[in-house]
């Protein structure tokens, strides 16, 4: 990469972090700072995070890892106090495609709001999207929102209501798409969602909401019962967020954590201790509280027009780098 | 057993009792739930290349297959022939285990064949393929003015293209094989 460009992106970048920040301070959120390295990174059982050893002053060591989302630091600033909290970190995620859409460490912005819930919640993560398309002189057509309940009905012709594992599995061998016998309820949902819906959404931005509970631990439930109120922003192919209405339910998470940690051993990924803090400080925070983070990257390839990681971090972790 | 995490081009995987081979894949990471990868496969019989997605923790059988650079020489019609430049070894496979490519294919074509033990599976072809344009229609004036700004030209292969209006007989093109669209003209 030539140096104009990476003064290019970095100005550029600058321009978006800026916009960000005075979006939300504009809002009366609160900028706050968090660890990247913790004792209990995050726990699902698909993310690989970097460990580490820290090692005190008389040699004694203590397993470390980097943090692969603000989450639980977020939480506990919640159940301490903080009602509109907002930051901008870096992510490490390892076990990942390296280039692409994916770059093991990358800039990760995570707002909180106690009193909100995900209705509202689409409502400002558009508003912020369309605050920063527009520094950059673009004007975004209206954001779209489309509840799985009806994209299901619509490409597959399937009552996601009532949808039980045998049903997703029939469907799945309707379309001929492969299914394994390992296949739970949320990866065979995935897998009709990866191949029969979100190849058609389009380029122009779409929220999609409503997930069935299966895959939307830790979001409050829909009325009905059957979704989690969680929906997740896509502009031009590419997932850009992840926004819930969260479970404030101490109890509920640590069953959840348990079996995050289950599921950990079960795979021989290392099972990091329960962060007990958080379980601590969880009940303080109010219901509903609204959370999302976007991808601060992947958002400025879509504001930008780019299609890969690399054309937005300029100075990026790469074996081939180096020896360039 | 291999996992769906040793996905490669050019990984023939066994599904159902048919073979596949991967074209493309991505590694996708939905915000909940198992990461999967996401591959366009042909079946090596039909030569039909559909989507498929893994689960990354399923299990997958691959089957061992080696990678063989040759060159083509001719065709009865029927079989295509190949011979690997260094060994002269000469290999046959039938215009339905190709399927659509063979349209790209022209004498002295390098191109990958997929070897299953000693039966040849498939052939893989480059990315982009060189071909010099034998007949090209003259640019037409106001063409471009109704939107049309392509037209189309034989290949020295006999296959024809839509390239830009400005492409003129004689000259060298690149075109993409994933498509078979023109890609760019090539300079000498």
């Amino acid at each position: 990469m030539c140096m104009d460009s990476i003064k290019t992106i970095l100005l550029e970048r600058q321009k978006i972090n800026d916009a960000i920040r005075s979006f939300f301070r504009e809002r009366n959120y609160v900028e706050v700072e968090t660890p990247l390295l913790v004792s209990s990174p995050g726990m699902e059982s698909n993310l690989m995070p970097f460990e580490t050893i820290v090692i005190d002053d008389q040699g004694k060591k203590y397993p470390g890892a980097f943090i692969t989302s603000p989450e639980y630091s977020m939480k506990k600033i919640l159940g301490s106090g903080l009602e509109r909290i907002f930051t901008i970190t870096k992510v490490f995620r390892n076990g990942e495609e390296l280039g692409g859409t994916h770059e093991p460490e990358f800039s990760m912005l995570e707002w909180y709001s106690q009193g909100m819930n995900y209705k509202n919640g689409m409502d400002e993560t558009e508003l912020l999207v369309r605050a920063i398309a527009k520094i950059f002189g673009k004007i975004l057509p209206v954001f779209r929102r489309l509840c799985l309940r009806d994209l299901f009905q619509e490409k597959i012709g399937m009552d996601l209501d009532h949808a039980i594992s045998t049903d997703l599995a029939h469907a799945c061998d309707q379309h001929d798409i492969h299914r394994d016998e390992t296949d739970t309820e949320s990866d065979l949902f995935y897998r009709l969602f990866l191949t029969l819906v979100e190849p058609f959404l389009g380029s122009d931005p779409v929220f999609i909401y409503d997930y069935p509970v299966y895959q939307a631990a830790l979001s409050c439930l829909t009325p009905d019962g059957h979704y989690g109120q969680r929906f997740e922003l896509y502009i031009d192919g590419l997932e850009l967020c992840n926004g819930f209405t969260e479970l404030t339910d101490a109890e509920e998470q640590r069953k959840r954590f348990q079996e995050e940690a289950d599921e950990r051993q079960k795979l021989g990924k290392t099972v990091f201790p329960i962060d007990e803090q958080f379980l601590d400080l969880l009940p303080s925070v109010r219901h509903p509280t609204f959370g999302n983070a976007i991808g601060i990257d992947r958002l400025h390839m879509a504001i930008t027009g780019r299609r890969k990681i690399e054309e937005v971090i300029p100075l990026m972790f790469s074996p081939y780098a180096v020896s360039k | 057993m291999p996992s769906p995490n040793e996905i490669k081009k050019g990984t023939v995987i066994r599904l159902n009792g048919e073979l596949w081979l991967v074209v493309d894949f991505q590694r996708v990471s939905p915000g909940k739930g198992s990461s999967f990868v996401r591959t366009r496969v042909k079946n090596l019989r039909s030569g039909k290349i559909v989507e498929q997605n893994f689960k990354s923790a399923e299990t997958l059988e691959f089957e061992d297959v080696q990678y063989k650079k040759m060159q083509y020489l001719f065709t009865d019609g029927q079989l295509y022939t190949f011979m690997d430049n260094q060994t002269y070894e000469q290999v046959q496979i039938s215009g339905a285990d190709i399927g659509d490519d063979v349209k790209f294919f022209k004498e002295g074509l390098e191109a990958t064949i997929v070897m299953h033990g000693e039966t040849p599976l498939t052939v893989e072809l480059p990315k982009k393929i060189q071909y010099t344009i034998i007949s090209a229609p003259p640019a037409v004036k106001g063409d471009t003015s109704s939107g049309n700004v392509t037209k189309e030209v034989e290949l020295d292969n006999g296959l024809k293209i839509r390239t830009p209006i400005f492409v003129k007989e004689g000259e060298k093109v690149l075109v993409n094989t994933d498509t078979g669209e023109y890609s760019e003209r090539v300079s000498e």
